[in-house]
């Protein structure tokens, strides 16, 4: 099972659960007062400089400090890939929707997103309704949208060959993740992603409660799929003159599925198939 | 290989988000820029000096290929092997 489905799930998939959106999450912290989530946030700082620079000079503390590290992120910071799909059913659940600038890429690539052409990220919940208090997080401001016109976003981006995730802030105010918007990623711009692959902080994104299955009767090896993939589960076999996925490195996105032109690629339950049951 | 060390001239580079050659260049994505002056409820301004700082945070990706030193109009950067591996070695 997925752990956060079992910790934070009662009963349905975890970010698909309303109380996981509560109000209550997303209280103004009394004066003085740090909240457990900005104290997450310096401890986790500070935490990852020190094990991005073990890793850089082979110390042999780092793996001491990976498993400390990804504790912490395991505790405050679940993320979760989700395919196209389940952004349509987060977004029926949960309003006002926005689109918004990516935090990630402007850290990493210095990307000033200032206009809803430009937005690739997406922000969900009551809290988007304060955005200004925070005018350097949301520079060049947000964009609100319907459920319709959401969906309508989602769906460029996909196209785009963005892979989605739950996107979510600390935890400190009731014991629980407040889920604040899904990320429309790709590597390497985007956090979770290297956190994961390129530091094995596998708490910082797991994979999907789906995997992708060719139908190799449908594929007609055109190789669509194997330019959308952004986890290298998915490659063109010359002796099959097919697409073939590594159902261990696939991540369960969806992102080929939703660019093959000939619907051959389905998403199977992970927990459908018994190796990977426990595979995320 | 210990990974290459990179060094920045915070007094030559000092405007980071608005320059954004290095961040844009890097093929492995090792820098990040941050806002170091936070005023509430204001933006921080892209153009002023000091107000953002560029850092090295995914060093274990560099490669040294030194496209960012190339690109750096104020030759801020330097990137420096470890001589026990790499390029060094292969050069002597």
């Amino acid at each position: 099972m997925c752990e956060y489905c079992g910790i934070y799930g009662e009963g349905t998939l975890w970010y698909l659960n309303p109380r996981n959106y509560g109000r209550q999450l997303y209280r103004r912290a009394r004066p003085g007062f740090v909240p457990d989530a900005i104290a997450y946030r310096q401890e986790r700082d500070k935490l990852w400089n020190e094990y991005f620079e073990a890793v850089a000079d082979e110390l042999p503390e780092a793996e001491a400090l990976r498993q400390k590290l990804d504790k912490l992120i395991q505790a405050n910071e679940p993320c979760q890939v989700i395919p196209l799909q389940d952004c349509f059913r987060m977004v029926e659940l949960a309003q006002p929707v926005v689109a918004m600038s990516c935090i990630c890429r402007k850290n990493m690539r210095a990307a000033d997103e200032r206009s809803p052409a430009e937005y690739t990220c997406t922000g969900l919940g009551v809290g988007m309704l304060k955005w200004e208090r925070w005018p350097e997080r949301y520079r060049g401001g947000v964009h609100f949208m319907s459920e319709p016109e959401a969906k309508e976003w989602f769906t460029e981006l996909d196209k785009k060959g963005r892979m989605h995730c739950v996107m979510v802030y600390g935890s400190g105010y009731a014991g629980r993740p407040f889920i604040g918007g899904i990320c429309n990623c790709d590597y390497p711009d985007c956090y979770e992603m290297r956190h994961r692959l390129d530091y094995n902080l596998d708490h910082h994104l797991l994979k999907s409660h789906y995997v992708a299955m060719i139908d190799f009767d449908l594929c007609n090896g055109c190789g669509i799929c194997a330019q959308r993939c952004q986890f290298g589960a998915l490659k063109m076999e010359g002796s099959k003159g097919r697409a073939n996925i590594d159902l261990f490195r696939c991540f369960g996105c969806g992102l080929c599925q939703t660019g093959c032109p000939r619907g051959a690629i389905k998403l199977a339950e992970r927990e459908s198939i018994p190796a990977l049951k426990e595979v995320w | 290989m210990a990974a290459p060390k990179i060094d920045i001239d915070h007094t030559k580079c000092t405007t980071p988000f608005d320059c954004k050659k290095c961040l844009q260049t890097c093929p492995q994505g090792v820098f990040w820029v941050l806002p170091v002056k936070n005023v509430k409820f204001k933006e921080t301004d892209a153009q002023e000096p000091g107000a953002w700082k560029l850092l090295v945070q995914y060093r274990a990706m560099c490669t040294a290929c030194d496209q960012c030193v190339a690109v750096c109009p104020v030759a801020a950067l330097t990137v420096t092997t470890n001589n026990s591996g790499g390029k060094d070695d292969r050069a002597s």
